[in-house]
Protein backbone atom coordinates (compact mmCIF):
# COMPACT_ATOMS: atom_id res chain seq x y z
CA UNK A 1 0.00 0.00 0.00
CA UNK A 2 1.33 3.45 -0.93
CA UNK A 3 2.14 6.16 1.63
CA UNK A 4 -0.78 8.43 0.56
CA UNK A 5 -3.19 5.53 0.99
CA UNK A 6 -1.75 4.78 4.45
CA UNK A 7 -2.13 8.46 5.41
CA UNK A 8 -5.75 8.48 4.28
CA UNK A 9 -6.54 5.30 6.17
CA UNK A 10 -4.90 6.72 9.31
CA UNK A 11 -6.89 9.93 8.93
CA UNK A 12 -10.14 7.96 8.56
CA UNK A 13 -9.27 5.89 11.66
CA UNK A 14 -8.47 9.09 13.56
CA UNK A 15 -11.91 10.40 12.61
CA UNK A 16 -13.55 7.22 13.91
CA UNK A 17 -11.62 7.61 17.18
CA UNK A 18 -12.63 11.27 17.49
CA UNK A 19 -16.22 10.32 16.73
CA UNK A 20 -16.20 7.87 19.64
CA UNK A 21 -14.62 10.52 21.90
CA UNK A 22 -17.10 13.22 20.86
CA UNK A 23 -20.04 10.94 21.62
CA UNK A 24 -19.04 10.38 25.25
CA UNK A 25 -21.28 12.18 27.74
CA UNK A 26 -19.80 15.55 28.85
CA UNK A 27 -17.88 15.51 32.17
CA UNK A 28 -20.50 17.74 33.79
CA UNK A 29 -23.80 19.05 32.45
CA UNK A 30 -24.24 22.64 31.26
CA UNK A 31 -25.05 25.15 33.98
CA UNK A 32 -28.16 27.30 33.78
CA UNK A 33 -27.48 30.97 32.99
CA UNK A 34 -28.40 32.17 36.51
CA UNK A 35 -25.61 30.03 37.97
CA UNK A 36 -23.22 31.60 35.50
CA UNK A 37 -24.00 35.14 36.59
CA UNK A 38 -23.63 34.09 40.23
CA UNK A 39 -20.38 32.34 39.47
CA UNK A 40 -18.96 35.43 37.81
CA UNK A 41 -19.53 37.47 40.94
CA UNK A 42 -17.91 34.96 43.27
CA UNK A 43 -14.41 35.56 44.60
CA UNK A 44 -11.67 33.38 43.19
CA UNK A 45 -9.27 30.95 44.83
CA UNK A 46 -6.39 32.17 42.73
CA UNK A 47 -6.53 35.57 44.46
CA UNK A 48 -5.27 33.80 47.58
CA UNK A 49 -2.22 32.42 45.84
CA UNK A 50 0.30 34.91 47.32
CA UNK A 51 -0.71 33.82 50.85
CA UNK A 52 -0.47 30.14 49.93
CA UNK A 53 2.95 30.65 48.40
CA UNK A 54 4.09 32.69 51.38
CA UNK A 55 3.50 29.60 53.48
CA UNK A 56 5.65 27.56 51.11
CA UNK A 57 8.90 29.51 51.42
CA UNK A 58 11.95 27.25 51.03
CA UNK A 59 13.84 28.79 53.96
CA UNK A 60 11.63 26.84 56.35
CA UNK A 61 12.80 23.47 55.12
CA UNK A 62 16.42 24.56 54.79
CA UNK A 63 16.40 25.62 58.43
CA UNK A 64 15.14 22.17 59.45
CA UNK A 65 17.88 20.50 57.45
CA UNK A 66 20.53 22.59 59.19
CA UNK A 67 19.16 21.61 62.61
CA UNK A 68 19.20 17.93 61.67
CA UNK A 69 15.43 17.41 61.62
CA UNK A 70 15.35 15.70 58.24
CA UNK A 71 12.25 13.61 58.99
CA UNK A 72 10.28 16.70 59.90
CA UNK A 73 11.58 18.43 56.79
CA UNK A 74 10.33 15.53 54.66
CA UNK A 75 6.91 15.64 56.32
CA UNK A 76 6.70 19.37 55.71
CA UNK A 77 7.69 18.95 52.09
CA UNK A 78 4.99 16.33 51.62
CA UNK A 79 2.45 18.68 53.14
CA UNK A 80 3.61 21.47 50.86
CA UNK A 81 3.35 19.21 47.86
CA UNK A 82 -0.22 18.47 48.85
CA UNK A 83 -0.90 22.20 49.21
CA UNK A 84 0.62 22.90 45.81
CA UNK A 85 -1.48 20.11 44.25
CA UNK A 86 -4.58 21.46 45.96
CA UNK A 87 -3.79 24.91 44.63
CA UNK A 88 -3.39 23.49 41.13
CA UNK A 89 -6.78 21.80 41.47
CA UNK A 90 -8.36 25.11 42.44
CA UNK A 91 -6.66 26.94 39.62
CA UNK A 92 -7.91 24.36 37.16
CA UNK A 93 -11.40 24.51 38.66
CA UNK A 94 -11.41 28.28 38.25
CA UNK A 95 -10.17 28.01 34.69
CA UNK A 96 -12.84 25.44 33.82
CA UNK A 97 -15.51 27.56 35.43
CA UNK A 98 -14.47 30.53 33.26
CA UNK A 99 -14.51 28.31 30.18
CA UNK A 100 -17.98 27.09 31.14
CA UNK A 101 -19.12 30.71 31.49
CA UNK A 102 -17.65 31.63 28.12
CA UNK A 103 -19.45 28.67 26.52
CA UNK A 104 -22.77 29.71 27.99
CA UNK A 105 -22.20 33.28 26.81
CA UNK A 106 -21.38 32.08 23.31
CA UNK A 107 -24.46 29.85 23.23
CA UNK A 108 -26.67 32.77 24.36
CA UNK A 109 -25.22 35.35 22.01
CA UNK A 110 -26.54 35.88 18.46
CA UNK A 111 -23.01 36.90 17.41
CA UNK A 112 -19.86 35.07 18.36
CA UNK A 113 -16.38 36.47 17.80
CA UNK A 114 -14.41 33.71 16.14
CA UNK A 115 -11.00 35.03 17.19
CA UNK A 116 -11.97 35.11 20.87
CA UNK A 117 -13.35 31.58 20.71
CA UNK A 118 -10.18 30.35 18.97
CA UNK A 119 -8.09 32.14 21.59
CA UNK A 120 -10.03 30.29 24.29
CA UNK A 121 -9.57 26.92 22.58
CA UNK A 122 -5.82 27.57 22.39
CA UNK A 123 -5.72 28.72 26.01
CA UNK A 124 -7.65 25.71 27.24
CA UNK A 125 -5.27 23.32 25.45
CA UNK A 126 -2.17 25.14 26.77
CA UNK A 127 -3.59 25.29 30.27
CA UNK A 128 -4.61 21.63 30.35
CA UNK A 129 -1.17 20.55 29.11
CA UNK A 130 0.74 22.77 31.58
CA UNK A 131 -1.49 21.72 34.44
CA UNK A 132 -1.04 18.01 33.70
CA UNK A 133 2.74 18.49 33.41
CA UNK A 134 3.00 20.40 36.69
CA UNK A 135 0.80 17.93 38.53
CA UNK A 136 2.95 15.09 37.27
CA UNK A 137 6.12 16.85 38.45
CA UNK A 138 4.66 17.58 41.85
CA UNK A 139 3.45 14.00 42.32
CA UNK A 140 6.89 12.68 41.47
CA UNK A 141 8.34 15.01 44.07
CA UNK A 142 10.45 16.91 41.56
CA UNK A 143 9.40 20.28 42.85
CA UNK A 144 12.07 22.39 44.48
CA UNK A 145 10.83 25.07 46.81
CA UNK A 146 13.43 27.71 45.97
CA UNK A 147 11.29 29.19 43.23
CA UNK A 148 8.30 29.90 45.37
CA UNK A 149 9.53 33.29 46.59
CA UNK A 150 9.81 34.59 43.08
CA UNK A 151 6.48 33.04 42.21
CA UNK A 152 4.89 34.64 45.23
CA UNK A 153 5.92 38.10 44.01
CA UNK A 154 4.67 37.43 40.52
CA UNK A 155 1.44 35.96 41.86
CA UNK A 156 0.70 39.11 43.81
CA UNK A 157 0.82 41.15 40.57
CA UNK A 158 -1.34 38.67 38.72
CA UNK A 159 -3.84 38.49 41.57
CA UNK A 160 -4.23 42.27 41.37
CA UNK A 161 -4.90 42.07 37.64
CA UNK A 162 -7.33 39.20 38.19
CA UNK A 163 -9.20 41.22 40.80
CA UNK A 164 -9.52 44.13 38.40
CA UNK A 165 -10.85 41.80 35.69
CA UNK A 166 -13.29 40.23 38.17
CA UNK A 167 -14.63 43.64 39.15
CA UNK A 168 -15.18 44.58 35.50
CA UNK A 169 -16.99 41.29 34.84
CA UNK A 170 -19.07 41.66 38.00
CA UNK A 171 -20.22 45.14 36.94
CA UNK A 172 -21.39 43.86 33.59
CA UNK A 173 -23.01 40.70 34.98
CA UNK A 174 -24.90 42.53 37.73
CA UNK A 175 -26.53 44.61 35.03
CA UNK A 176 -27.22 41.53 32.90
CA UNK A 177 -28.66 39.44 35.75
CA UNK A 178 -30.92 42.32 36.81
CA UNK A 179 -32.40 42.37 33.35
CA UNK A 180 -32.71 38.61 33.12
CA UNK A 181 -34.62 38.60 36.43
CA UNK A 182 -37.52 40.29 34.62
CA UNK A 183 -37.96 37.21 32.50
CA UNK A 184 -35.73 35.21 30.24
CA UNK A 185 -36.15 37.63 27.38
CA UNK A 186 -33.44 39.57 25.62
CA UNK A 187 -31.07 41.41 27.93
CA UNK A 188 -30.24 45.00 27.15
CA UNK A 189 -26.91 46.61 27.77
CA UNK A 190 -27.12 49.95 29.48
CA UNK B 1 -20.10 -23.47 0.23
CA UNK B 2 -21.63 -20.05 -0.44
CA UNK B 3 -20.23 -18.28 -3.49
CA UNK B 4 -19.08 -14.65 -3.00
CA UNK B 5 -21.65 -13.50 -5.55
CA UNK B 6 -24.45 -15.28 -3.66
CA UNK B 7 -23.29 -13.63 -0.46
CA UNK B 8 -23.29 -10.28 -2.20
CA UNK B 9 -26.82 -10.87 -3.53
CA UNK B 10 -28.00 -11.75 -0.01
CA UNK B 11 -26.36 -8.61 1.38
CA UNK B 12 -27.99 -6.59 -1.35
CA UNK B 13 -31.42 -8.00 -0.52
CA UNK B 14 -30.87 -7.32 3.19
CA UNK B 15 -29.72 -3.74 2.45
CA UNK B 16 -32.83 -3.04 0.37
CA UNK B 17 -35.09 -4.54 3.04
CA UNK B 18 -33.48 -2.38 5.74
CA UNK B 19 -33.74 0.72 3.53
CA UNK B 20 -37.46 0.04 3.17
CA UNK B 21 -37.85 -0.48 6.93
CA UNK B 22 -36.14 2.85 7.60
CA UNK B 23 -38.24 4.54 4.93
CA UNK B 24 -41.44 3.17 6.53
CA UNK B 25 -40.25 4.33 9.97
CA UNK B 26 -39.58 7.83 8.66
CA UNK B 27 -43.05 7.92 7.11
CA UNK B 28 -44.81 6.58 10.21
CA UNK B 29 -43.04 9.00 12.55
CA UNK B 30 -43.34 11.90 10.11
CA UNK B 31 -39.57 12.42 10.27
CA UNK B 32 -39.51 13.45 6.63
CA UNK B 33 -40.75 16.87 7.69
CA UNK B 34 -38.01 17.28 10.31
CA UNK B 35 -35.20 15.85 8.16
CA UNK B 36 -36.32 16.35 4.54
CA UNK B 37 -32.80 16.12 3.08
CA UNK B 38 -32.06 12.85 4.87
CA UNK B 39 -35.45 11.53 3.76
CA UNK B 40 -34.59 12.51 0.17
CA UNK B 41 -31.20 10.79 0.56
CA UNK B 42 -32.94 7.63 1.74
CA UNK B 43 -35.31 7.81 -1.22
CA UNK B 44 -32.36 8.27 -3.60
CA UNK B 45 -30.64 5.20 -2.13
CA UNK B 46 -33.77 3.09 -2.62
CA UNK B 47 -34.18 4.38 -6.17
CA UNK B 48 -30.52 3.61 -6.84
CA UNK B 49 -30.99 0.03 -5.65
CA UNK B 50 -34.01 -0.36 -7.92
CA UNK B 51 -32.18 1.19 -10.88
CA UNK B 52 -29.12 -1.03 -10.48
CA UNK B 53 -31.37 -4.11 -10.07
CA UNK B 54 -33.20 -3.15 -13.27
CA UNK B 55 -29.86 -2.65 -15.07
CA UNK B 56 -28.77 -6.19 -14.18
CA UNK B 57 -32.01 -7.56 -15.57
CA UNK B 58 -31.82 -5.62 -18.82
CA UNK B 59 -29.93 -7.57 -21.47
CA UNK B 60 -27.91 -6.12 -24.34
CA UNK B 61 -27.11 -2.79 -22.67
CA UNK B 62 -23.85 -1.18 -23.70
CA UNK B 63 -21.15 -1.23 -21.02
CA UNK B 64 -20.73 2.53 -21.26
CA UNK B 65 -24.47 3.06 -20.68
CA UNK B 66 -24.37 0.84 -17.59
CA UNK B 67 -21.28 2.67 -16.33
CA UNK B 68 -22.87 6.07 -16.88
CA UNK B 69 -26.13 5.11 -15.17
CA UNK B 70 -24.37 3.41 -12.25
CA UNK B 71 -22.01 6.33 -11.57
CA UNK B 72 -24.71 8.89 -12.33
CA UNK B 73 -26.96 7.45 -9.63
CA UNK B 74 -23.95 7.22 -7.29
CA UNK B 75 -23.29 10.90 -7.91
CA UNK B 76 -26.88 11.74 -6.98
CA UNK B 77 -26.63 9.62 -3.81
CA UNK B 78 -23.38 11.31 -2.73
CA UNK B 79 -24.91 14.74 -3.39
CA UNK B 80 -28.01 13.86 -1.36
CA UNK B 81 -25.82 12.56 1.47
CA UNK B 82 -23.90 15.85 1.48
CA UNK B 83 -27.19 17.74 1.74
CA UNK B 84 -28.32 15.42 4.55
CA UNK B 85 -25.11 16.24 6.45
CA UNK B 86 -25.64 19.98 5.97
CA UNK B 87 -29.18 19.53 7.28
CA UNK B 88 -27.95 17.49 10.26
CA UNK B 89 -25.40 20.17 11.22
CA UNK B 90 -28.04 22.83 10.88
CA UNK B 91 -30.58 20.91 12.95
CA UNK B 92 -28.07 20.47 15.80
CA UNK B 93 -26.70 24.03 15.90
CA UNK B 94 -29.25 26.37 14.29
CA UNK B 95 -30.94 27.29 17.59
CA UNK B 96 -27.69 28.91 18.72
CA UNK B 97 -27.36 31.67 16.17
CA UNK B 98 -23.88 32.87 17.10
CA UNK B 99 -22.45 29.39 17.45
CA UNK B 100 -24.05 28.29 14.18
CA UNK B 101 -22.55 31.26 12.31
CA UNK B 102 -19.09 30.35 13.64
CA UNK B 103 -19.58 26.62 13.03
CA UNK B 104 -20.69 27.18 9.42
CA UNK B 105 -17.41 28.88 8.57
CA UNK B 106 -15.39 26.26 10.41
CA UNK B 107 -17.22 23.32 8.81
CA UNK B 108 -16.86 24.71 5.30
CA UNK B 109 -13.16 25.27 5.99
CA UNK B 110 -12.75 21.69 7.26
CA UNK B 111 -14.57 20.25 4.23
CA UNK B 112 -12.47 22.21 1.73
CA UNK B 113 -9.21 21.44 3.53
CA UNK B 114 -9.92 17.70 3.75
CA UNK B 115 -11.02 17.51 0.13
CA UNK B 116 -7.84 19.33 -0.91
CA UNK B 117 -5.78 16.97 1.28
CA UNK B 118 -7.30 13.94 -0.43
CA UNK B 119 -6.80 15.33 -3.93
CA UNK B 120 -3.23 16.35 -3.11
CA UNK B 121 -2.47 12.81 -1.97
CA UNK B 122 -4.06 11.47 -5.14
CA UNK B 123 -1.66 13.49 -7.30
CA UNK B 124 -0.52 11.52 -10.30
CA UNK B 125 -3.53 9.20 -10.28
CA UNK B 126 -5.67 11.23 -12.66
CA UNK B 127 -7.17 8.11 -14.23
CA UNK B 128 -8.86 7.59 -10.86
CA UNK B 129 -10.07 11.18 -10.61
CA UNK B 130 -13.78 10.40 -10.14
CA UNK B 131 -13.16 7.68 -7.56
CA UNK B 132 -10.57 9.80 -5.72
CA UNK B 133 -12.96 12.76 -5.83
CA UNK B 134 -15.72 10.67 -4.26
CA UNK B 135 -13.29 9.40 -1.64
CA UNK B 136 -12.32 13.01 -0.89
CA UNK B 137 -15.97 13.94 -0.51
CA UNK B 138 -16.58 10.99 1.82
CA UNK B 139 -13.56 11.93 3.92
CA UNK B 140 -14.73 15.55 4.03
CA UNK B 141 -18.21 14.45 5.11
CA UNK B 142 -16.81 12.30 7.92
CA UNK B 143 -14.54 15.17 9.04
CA UNK B 144 -17.43 17.65 8.99
CA UNK B 145 -19.61 15.38 11.15
CA UNK B 146 -16.82 14.78 13.66
CA UNK B 147 -16.04 18.52 13.82
CA UNK B 148 -19.70 19.33 14.38
CA UNK B 149 -19.94 16.76 17.19
CA UNK B 150 -16.73 18.08 18.81
CA UNK B 151 -18.11 21.60 18.50
CA UNK B 152 -21.41 20.55 20.07
CA UNK B 153 -19.55 18.80 22.87
CA UNK B 154 -17.35 21.83 23.58
CA UNK B 155 -20.34 24.18 23.79
CA UNK B 156 -22.50 21.60 25.62
CA UNK B 157 -25.06 21.71 22.85
CA UNK B 158 -27.61 18.94 23.27
CA UNK B 159 -27.58 16.38 20.45
CA UNK B 160 -30.68 14.19 20.55
CA UNK B 161 -30.71 10.44 20.02
CA UNK B 162 -31.81 10.57 16.38
CA UNK B 163 -29.25 13.26 15.51
CA UNK B 164 -26.53 11.13 17.10
CA UNK B 165 -27.69 8.07 15.21
CA UNK B 166 -27.73 9.96 11.92
CA UNK B 167 -24.26 11.38 12.62
CA UNK B 168 -22.78 8.02 13.63
CA UNK B 169 -24.27 6.19 10.65
CA UNK B 170 -23.18 8.81 8.11
CA UNK B 171 -19.71 9.20 9.59
CA UNK B 172 -18.98 5.49 9.97
CA UNK B 173 -20.13 4.77 6.45
CA UNK B 174 -17.95 7.56 5.01
CA UNK B 175 -14.91 6.59 7.09
CA UNK B 176 -15.29 2.95 6.12
CA UNK B 177 -15.65 3.91 2.47
CA UNK B 178 -12.32 5.77 2.66
CA UNK B 179 -10.56 2.87 4.40
CA UNK B 180 -12.05 0.31 2.06
CA UNK B 181 -11.24 2.29 -1.06
CA UNK B 182 -7.73 3.27 0.04
CA UNK B 183 -6.77 -0.28 1.04
CA UNK B 184 -8.17 -1.87 -2.10
CA UNK B 185 -7.33 1.03 -4.43
CA UNK B 186 -4.40 -0.76 -6.04
CA UNK B 187 -6.00 -4.17 -6.19
CA UNK B 188 -9.59 -3.16 -6.84
CA UNK B 189 -9.89 -5.25 -10.02
CA UNK B 190 -8.79 -8.37 -8.22
CA UNK B 191 -11.03 -7.93 -5.19
CA UNK B 192 -13.97 -6.08 -6.74
CA UNK B 193 -16.56 -8.45 -5.27
CA UNK B 194 -15.04 -8.29 -1.78
CA UNK B 195 -14.86 -4.49 -2.01
CA UNK B 196 -18.55 -4.26 -2.90
CA UNK B 197 -19.48 -6.69 -0.15
CA UNK B 198 -17.53 -4.80 2.54
CA UNK B 199 -19.07 -1.52 1.37
CA UNK B 200 -22.52 -3.04 1.70
CA UNK B 201 -21.69 -4.40 5.14
CA UNK B 202 -20.76 -0.88 6.32
CA UNK B 203 -23.98 0.48 4.89
CA UNK B 204 -26.03 -2.26 6.61
CA UNK B 205 -24.43 -1.23 9.93
CA UNK B 206 -25.33 2.43 9.24
CA UNK B 207 -28.91 1.47 8.36
CA UNK B 208 -29.27 -0.45 11.63
CA UNK B 209 -27.98 2.57 13.59
CA UNK B 210 -30.46 4.86 11.78
CA UNK B 211 -33.37 2.44 12.30
CA UNK B 212 -32.58 2.33 16.00
CA UNK B 213 -32.40 6.15 16.17
CA UNK B 214 -35.65 6.64 14.25
CA UNK B 215 -37.35 4.02 16.38
CA UNK B 216 -36.40 5.77 19.62
CA UNK B 217 -37.10 9.28 18.37
CA UNK B 218 -39.33 11.42 20.57
CA UNK B 219 -40.25 15.03 19.76
CA UNK B 220 -39.78 15.94 23.43
CA UNK B 221 -36.05 15.41 22.90
CA UNK B 222 -35.75 18.82 21.26
CA UNK B 223 -33.71 21.04 23.59
CA UNK B 224 -35.12 24.34 24.88
CA UNK B 225 -33.78 27.49 23.23
CA UNK B 226 -31.54 29.42 25.63
CA UNK B 227 -32.38 33.05 26.43
CA UNK B 228 -30.60 35.50 24.16
CA UNK B 229 -28.16 38.21 25.23
CA UNK B 230 -27.21 41.18 23.06
CA UNK B 231 -23.94 40.85 21.10
CA UNK B 232 -22.50 43.90 22.92
CA UNK B 233 -22.86 42.15 26.26
CA UNK B 234 -21.32 38.98 24.85
CA UNK B 235 -18.44 41.04 23.46
CA UNK B 236 -17.84 42.76 26.77
CA UNK B 237 -18.08 39.68 28.97
CA UNK B 238 -16.29 37.44 26.51
CA UNK B 239 -13.22 39.67 26.31
CA UNK B 240 -13.13 40.03 30.09
CA UNK B 241 -13.41 36.28 30.57
CA UNK B 242 -10.64 35.82 28.02
CA UNK B 243 -8.40 38.27 29.84
CA UNK B 244 -8.95 36.30 33.03
CA UNK B 245 -8.20 33.05 31.28
CA UNK B 246 -5.01 34.55 29.88
CA UNK B 247 -3.98 35.68 33.36
CA UNK B 248 -4.66 32.26 34.83
CA UNK B 249 -2.71 30.66 32.05
CA UNK B 250 0.19 33.07 32.59
CA UNK B 251 -0.02 32.25 36.26
CA UNK B 252 0.41 28.58 35.55
CA UNK B 253 3.12 29.03 32.95
CA UNK B 254 5.12 31.21 35.35
CA UNK B 255 4.69 28.51 37.98
CA UNK B 256 6.12 26.08 35.44
CA UNK B 257 9.02 28.36 34.48
CA UNK B 258 9.93 28.98 38.09
CA UNK B 259 10.09 25.23 38.59
CA UNK B 260 12.40 24.84 35.61
CA UNK B 261 14.65 27.75 36.58
CA UNK B 262 15.15 26.47 40.09
CA UNK B 263 16.08 22.94 38.93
Amino acid sequence: MSLPAILLVLFALLLVGLLAWALRPPPHPARPDVDVFDALRQSRHSSRLPHILQALLPQDTEYLRETGQVALMRTLRQQRRRIALGYLDQLQEEFEMLLEISRVLAVMSPEVVGMEEIERWKLSVTFAASCAFLRWRLRLGLQPFAGFTLLSNMAADIARELDAATIRIAEATVRASKHSAFGNENIDVQ
Amino acid sequence: MIEPLQLQAAAWALTTALELVLFALFLRRKLGRTYPAFFAYLLSVILQSLTVAALYRTPNLAKLTIWLIAWGTQGVVVLMRSLAIVELNRSVLRRYIGIWALARRLLVGVAVAVLAYDLALSKGNWQWLILNGIRGLELAMAAVIVTMLLFARYYRVQVNHLQRALAVGLCLYSAFYVINYSVLERIVQQYGVLWNFLGMFAFIASLLVWINGANQYAEAEEAAVPPAIPPELYGKLSSEVNSRLILLNRHLIQFLHVEHRSQ
